[in-house]
């Protein structure tokens, strides 16, 4: 009897201190650490709970398909920015504008411009940035020093110029990839080209993008650039196989961890610039499912994110780069001169275009351009066979 | 002497299979190629009422696409050279390790077959060194004879001939425990009573073993064929279709398709065009047989 009164007195218990579930799936390191941050957010609501689920980077394509198809999907995700438009276009997330509007933190101006816009599909604001991810130009500062340009090349010409004489020195001048659409289409964009324009039309037959396609491939052309690197890149770099390459913020620490020889002997500068300097952001956005039951305090959690201290503990934490502007007047960041250089880059940086068939798109675009780099194709040609590409993608 | 009971106990030792059969072998294959004939994309996943009929749209598409027409390229050119080299080769092991001189037998038969049940992850990662252009194993050998060699999976003209090195050491190992096992099964007397007609060592093998073994070879045949049609991990693993391609498979460019553009209705239209030519050559093969009997 008296066991019974107790299970009553405990199942009572739980139904009175109703406590509401946040659900949210994260992938690789971020939903390993996403828990510290959840814990503070409980901290100031101790009447919700949080629900971590990880997903592997591999199969969360697959696992959100199935999530949406089977609507077993949480109430926040973690969404690579290069999925917001094709899942977007499916109408599952939840518009914020309304929540935006109404916010007393949370605004558009906080954010960078670049990132904010890949929250953007089909004029709807679909998530938030969370963290992002940019690239910039790492060079050995003695390598380039022995050349002329102790400070690195400020635009195409110095870059063209130091990797050529690099490469007559040593054995080559830089690396890039010929089939990383994170590294072509900085060219493209310094250019003032793109593959889209406002109105959706195919535009990667004009002189501007042909002209940054046959910059690009006279690297490899030239064998300033290797095809394919022997070994890995930390190596090359340190041994002075590659004196300079692009690309993000966790290159920084692993490069000081893997080649200890060198620390002092690199830095990174914005990426040089042609009509002007822009480079490639990305990162991941979170996002609110339209279905889900629990948006106020999805929301709550998304403006929590998004306070510059608790963007700045997630920079210490993961190491990824904070997307909201005043994390970066922090002196942890403003002191580091190499995370610095990132913050200036983000400000003059640009997401890909918002389509649902973004990854088609990167496809043809890397196959294209790896034809230039080979020389099987010159860059006119490569520039017309992507566009019959485009046009059978985009019909 | 049929009973009920031995009905009811061969519907309850079969049963169990031939629904898994049906569950996820036979109603998927049905299923693909009726959305073979749909625009079944990514679209459709969320709301199903969103695929199309358009009936052979698909086929038509894929007899223009130059990527496909590419892929099927390379997948033959992968088996037309893979297969005879790995059946001449796994003959060739098979005959050396069944001889009665052989000392270590096991070690031998053990070290063959180790490849074909180790993770292809892995090989390719270590494969992946060996054929590296500057520390490679590999290069390292040729460069002991002065041969100065090429960048393997970087050059388009050798990524291809690397991946064939890769699968004919992986299949090996699996096809000369088959052929041993033919071996074995040939009786002694007859090459005892040859030896006394006075044939040569040659002659043996060729008027004997060859013509003994030919439902092995048949078997072993049948299965590389249709196991290097299906080429996909190793490309995947090794250089994921490049350089410019050239190492892009039927099966990798269907996974491309279905899995990263999830275009269903087109990859399924890839997997039947795969399943009929895959059909046919098997076809072909067992007629071959029957004609040499």
């Amino acid at each position: 009897m008296k066991k019974v009164f107790i299970i009553l007195f405990v199942l009572s218990l739980t139904i009175l201190s109703f406590s509401k579930t946040l659900t949210i799936w994260a992938m690789g390191e971020e939903a390993k650490k996403l828990n510290i941050i959840a814990d503070d957010f409980i901290k100031e609501n101790p009447n919700i709970e949080v629900k971590i689920q990880a997903i592997p980077w591999g199969s969360a394509h697959d696992k959100l398909i199935t999530g949406i198809a089977g609507n077993t999907n949480p109430d926040l995700a973690q969404m690579g920015t290069t999925w917001m438009a094709e899942f977007g276009s499916m109408g599952v997330f939840e518009n914020l504008e309304k929540d935006l509007k109404n916010s007393a933190t949370v605004s558009k101006d906080i954010f960078f411009e670049g990132p904010f816009e890949t929250t953007i599909v089909d004029n709807k604001i679909y998530g938030l940035p969370w963290y992002v991810d940019t690239r910039v130009l790492f060079y050995r500062t003695d390598l380039l020093k022995s050349v002329g340009y102790e400070n690195g090349p400020e635009n195409w010409e110095e870059l063209y110029d130091a990797a050529k004489k690099l490469s007559e020195k040593g054995k080559y001048g830089l690396t890039m990839q010929t089939m990383e659409y994170q590294e072509i289409m900085p060219f493209i964009w310094q250019n003032n080209a793109d593959i889209l324009d406002e109105k959706g039309n195919i535009t990667v037959t004009t002189p501007e993008f042909i002209e940054a396609i046959d910059f690009y491939s006279k690297f490899f052309k030239e064998k300033i650039a290797p095809l394919s690197l022997s070994g890995t890149l930390f190596q090359e770099f340190a041994n002075g196989t590659v004196p300079m390459y692009f690309s993000g913020p966790w290159m920084i620490n692993m490069t000081k961890e893997q080649t200890p020889e060198i620390k002092d002997k690199f830095n990174v500068k914005v990426v040089p610039s042609k009509k002007h300097g822009t480079s490639f952001v990305g990162g991941s956005n979170l996002v609110m499912f339209k279905n889900s039951k629990n948006k106020d305090i999805a929301w709550k959690f998304m403006e929590f994110v998004s306070r510059p201290e608790v963007q700045l503990k997630w920079y210490k934490e993961v190491g990824s780069l904070p997307s909201v502007k005043e994390t970066w007047e922090d002196n942890y960041l403003k002191n580091n001169s190499m995370m610095s250089t990132f913050g200036k880059q983000l400000e003059k940086s640009k997401a890909p275009v918002n389509r649902p068939e973004w990854a088609q798109i990167e496809d043809a675009l890397e196959r294209r351009v790896q034809e230039a780099c080979y020389g099987t194709k010159t860059p006119e040609e490569a520039a017309k066979d992507l566009k019959k590409d485009l046009e059978k993608i985009l019909r | 002497m049929r009973t009920r009971t031995s009905t009811k106990s061969i519907i309850m030792f079969l049963g169990p299979a031939i629904i898994l059969l049906m569950i996820f072998l036979i109603l998927p294959m049905i299923t693909s190629f009726f959305i073979s004939l749909t625009n079944f994309n990514t679209f459709a996943l969320a709301d199903w009422s969103k695929a199309k009929f358009i009936g052979f749209e698909n086929f038509i598409d894929l007899f223009e696409d130059e990527l496909f027409w590419k892929s099927l390229f390379n997948t033959f050119y992968a088996l037309i050279i893979a297969m005879p080299l790995t059946i001449i080769l796994a003959l060739f092991f098979a005959v050396l390790i069944n001889r009665e001189q052989t000392y270590f037998k096991n070690f031998f038969k053990v070290g063959f077959y180790l490849p074909f049940v180790t993770n292809t992850v892995a090989i390719a990662i270590v494969w992946k060194w060996i054929l590296n252009p500057e520390y490679g194993l590999l290069n390292w050998f040729l460069g002991l004879f002065g041969i100065n060699g090429p960048n393997w999976i970087g050059d388009p003209n050798w990524a291809m001939p690397s991946i064939i090195m890769l699968v004919v050491w992986k299949a090996l190992g699996y096809n000369i425990i088959i052929f041993y096992a033919g071996l074995q099964n040939i009786p002694e007397f007859l090459y005892e009573a040859a030896e006394l007609d006075g044939a040569s060592r040659w002659q043996q093998f060729l008027k004997i073993t060859v013509p003994m073994l030919r439902p092995t070879t048949y078997f072993v045949s049948v299965m590389v064929l249709i196991g290097y049609l299906q080429l996909f991990e190793e490309p995947y693993m090794l250089t994921n279709g490049g350089p410019l391609d050239s190492t892009l498979s039927v099966v990798l460019y269907l996974y491309r398709q279905g899995f990263k553009f999830f275009n269903l209705g087109y990859a399924s239209s890839i997997a039947v065009i795969l399943f009929l030519i895959i059909f046919i050559l098997t076809i072909l093969q067992t007629k071959l047989k029957k004609t040499e009997y």
